[in-house]
């Protein structure tokens, strides 16, 4: 095994402290800060996702697979300067919409999105459009991410989209909505650019979605 | 709990609740609910089971087949009522007539009506004579239980079952605030449970030929959601959160604005919730089962799709409710069933492999909720699944009987279902700075209490209780409703004071819920029930790292 194929392993088993000793030890031996994600970080945590879709992995899994990868990724982070910054895939804004509470499906979205290489703007739970208005403004984010798990507050999703166009910011944004009463046809209805059926859909689509 | 001691003279001995000293008593089981009953010999079944709530279409005469019974141990007499409504094949198989038999041994019966038979309430419970006769009703969302007593004697004179008719505007209480919310779907709600409730007293009445005006009072109890939709109250505080709406306390009404033809004085009063999602169904399981006048700590927990959990003692009670979701009931389970005939009930291992019990004598079609937790807990026995909840051996799903699967996310839907009420278990015990051994008893209310294996729910890591210490006390809600019929006008009081002492505790505000929940959702490992185990890691490995953000 390579060293980037061991990194993998230990990202996927969710050995959080092998992957920071790992990622120290790499990195005394010269491996360059902007090689982790691309050789190891992305593709473990694709791998993970893969793994959740076929229920082979489930919430705690992924959970400490995520914690795994952040382990590596926290130490990268503030070595990654100038050219060697990694080129961000971008900045999304996530949170679970007003009168929600629910935030394991919304965190286990933002933490694969962060190891996909996205920088993430976490606004919690409950949050009105207003605030989510004032984060796209303050951090230029290009995509929004809404979760909602219960039929009542999903139609809070639909004062987010409103929000952005009465703010002007429509245009700079994509956004993408999930949670368990979330459909396809949803997202359609409200005027959202896309539907994540689960955390690996998710991470696929906000990929496309960025460079769309 | 406590027993008969009412005041009033009772004529006839209360079928299932006395023991007569000096006349032989026989013991009868009925499955699949595991209720026991003893009687004395000679007891007439029909007796028996009508006080379960078995139904007897043609009233007992024989002439019909619907209160069939299949007995599983011990022998009941033929007659040839039941010869002709019978094959000699069913006869053989242990098939009766409920209506036809008296027991004259000691028995283990399955009932056909299951339904019927999981909803009502037969504890013997403490009251103080009273005048008149009352109803008490469990509003249920799926299901309705109406019970007409004698207040002066206790006794049960007649039950009426049925299912929610508001069930069709959807089958979950979020469903029915979803419809409720807009234009008049409140109403329309509010008008159908009344019409029903009322024509179920109507049925009580007629069965146990009774004037109407002996009717004093009607208790009724149920979820927040039954509470505001049968009180006419705005539900939308309960579509978002906090969910905690302002109209709580007690609501008294007259017969009459309810539009129920009840000509007499009766009363009819719904008791008080303690929370958004914490009803009076709870407030009743805590009359029933005296948690609020324990000096030790005492649980009591409802298994359903918002599952409740009460802890505390006559000092305080904490209580919560975590989105379990319908695993329990069998739904979102890939060969999900209700608790009916073909369902697979029990899964036992027996020389390394499985063996099912299945309801009705049938070859099986399903899988109930008792059923499901056995099976998990069986592969976990077996090795054939893990710890984390994955198939040991890969692939999509496991043969129990043929051909009934358990598949891989039906695995993962107990997982989401038994984490959640471990982990608000443990974190109410931890609010009393308490843990699973300082616990002295752990009640389990309703249906699935019933059914569910103990020793299957603790080795799932649902129930972490040694099993002396978890017992099922049935429906709570109903018996909480029939102490509360005893209760006259002045002493509503005594549901002021349980409120009072009771704090609802918002599990989902919590921070460290979700990384309860998580860790919940894995299977103990061979008692070592640890995170640790279940990841491969060393405990100084993960305590090292930051807690996962969750």
């Amino acid at each position: 095994m390579t060293p980037f194929e061991e990194l993998q392993q230990a990202i996927i088993d969710g050995k959080a402290f092998v992957s920071k000793a790992l990622t120290e030890r790499m990195l005394k031996d010269g491996v360059r800060p902007g090689e982790f994600f691309p050789k190891a970080i992305i593709p473990a945590m694709d791998e993970v996702g893969r793994r959740m879709r076929e229920c082979e992995f489930f919430i705690p899994e992924v959970l400490i697979a995520a914690r795994a990868a952040r382990a590596s990724s926290d130490i990268l982070r503030p070595l990654l300067v100038g050219a060697e910054a990694m080129s961000s895939a971008g900045t999304v804004v996530c949170c679970t919409v007003k009168g929600d509470l629910h935030d394991i499906g919304k965190n286990i979205v933002a933490m694969m999105l962060e190891s996909a290489g996205f920088k993430i703007v976490d606004l919690g739970v409950d949050v009105n459009a207003e605030k989510i208005v004032n984060a796209v403004r303050e951090h230029q984010a290009n995509l929004v991410a809404l979760s909602a798990l219960l039929t009542t507050t999903m139609v809070n999703m639909k004062s987010v989209v409103e929000a952005l166009t009465a703010a002007g910011l429509r245009d700079n944004v994509k956004i993408m909505v999930g949670g368990a009463p979330v459909t396809d046809a949803w997202a359609h209805s409200i005027g959202a650019d896309g539907y994540g059926k689960d955390a690996p859909s998710a991470v696929e689509l906000a990929r496309q979605l960025a460079t769309a | 709990m406590g027993t008969y001691a009412g005041t009033g003279a009772r004529e006839t001995p209360e079928p299932g609740n006395e023991k007569m000293p000096d006349q032989p008593t026989h013991r009868i089981t009925l499955q699949p609910v595991h209720a026991e009953l003893t009687a004395p010999a000679g007891t007439a079944l029909r007796d028996l089971l009508f006080a379960q709530g078995v139904e007897f279409p043609c009233g007992g005469q024989g002439r019909c087949r619907g209160c069939r019974v299949h007995v599983l141990e011990g022998q009941v007499s033929v007659n040839d009522a039941q010869r002709e409504r019978l094959s000699a094949e069913e006869l053989a198989q242990g098939w009766r007539l409920a209506c036809q038999c008296a027991l004259d041994d000691d028995l283990v019966i399955e009932l056909r009506q299951w339904d019927a038979a999981i909803l009502v309430d037969e504890t013997p419970f403490a009251f103080e004579a009273r005048e008149g006769l009352g109803v008490a009703v469990d509003l249920g969302t799926t299901t309705l239980v109406t019970q007409l007593l004698d207040l002066r004697t206790g006794r049960v004179l007649a039950v009426r079952t049925a299912l929610n008719s508001q069930a069709r505007f959807g089958a979950d209480f979020m469903s029915r605030v979803e419809f409720a919310v807009p234009k008049d779907g409140g109403q329309q709600l509010r008008d159908l449970i009344r019409q029903q409730i009322g024509s179920l007293i109507e049925q009580l009445v007629f069965a146990a030929h009774i004037p109407q005006e002996e009717i004093r009072d009607v208790v009724v109890v149920g979820n927040t959601v039954m509470h505001h939709l049968f009180c006419g109250l705005d539900v939308e505080p309960l579509s978002r959160y906090p969910f905690e709406p302002d109209q709580l306390g007690l609501q008294t009404f007259r017969a009459p604005e309810l539009g129920w033809k009840l000509s007499g004085p009766a009363r009819v009063r719904f008791l008080p919730c303690l929370g958004g999602f914490v009803g009076s169904d709870i407030l009743a399981g805590i009359l029933a089962t005296n948690l609020h006048e324990r000096e030790e700590l005492t649980g009591l927990v409802d298994l359903g799709t918002n599952g409740e959990i009460v802890i505390g003692n006559r000092e305080r009670l904490l209580c919560a409710s975590t989105a379990a979701g319908p695993a329990f009931e069998g739904a979102r389970i890939s060969m999900g069933m209700r608790a009916s005939t073909g369902a697979i009930s029990e899964v036992r291992v027996e020389d390394h492999s499985v063996r099912c019990r299945v309801l009705g004598n049938v070859p099986p079609q399903g899988l109930c909720g008792s059923g499901l937790v056995d099976a998990v807990a069986a592969g976990l026995e077996l090795g054939r699944i893990q710890s984390s909840g994955r198939f040991t051996a890969g692939g999509g799903a496991w043969e129990l009987a043929a051909p009934v699967v358990l598949t891989q996310s039906d695995v993962r839907e107990l997982q989401l279902a038994k984490g959640a009420i471990a982990a608000g278990i443990r974190m109410l015990l931890e609010r009393f700075g308490a843990s699973a051994r300082d616990l002295n008893k752990l009640y389990l209310a309703g249906a699935f209490g019933n059914y569910i294996n103990r020793a299957s729910a603790q080795r799932i890591g649902l129930i972490n209780f040694p099993s002396e210490k978890v017992e099922a006390a049935g429906n709570t809600a109903l018996l909480g409703a029939k102490l509360a019929l005893f209760r006259p006008e002045g002493e509503d009081g005594s549901f002021a004071r349980i409120r009072q002492q009771t704090e609802h505790v918002p599990l989902n505000a919590d921070q460290s819920f979700q990384e309860t929940f998580v860790e919940e959702m894995v299977f103990p490992n061979m008692g070592a029930r640890t995170w640790e185990v279940a990841t491969g890691e060393t405990p100084e490995a993960n305590t090292q790292n930051s807690a996962p953000r969750i």
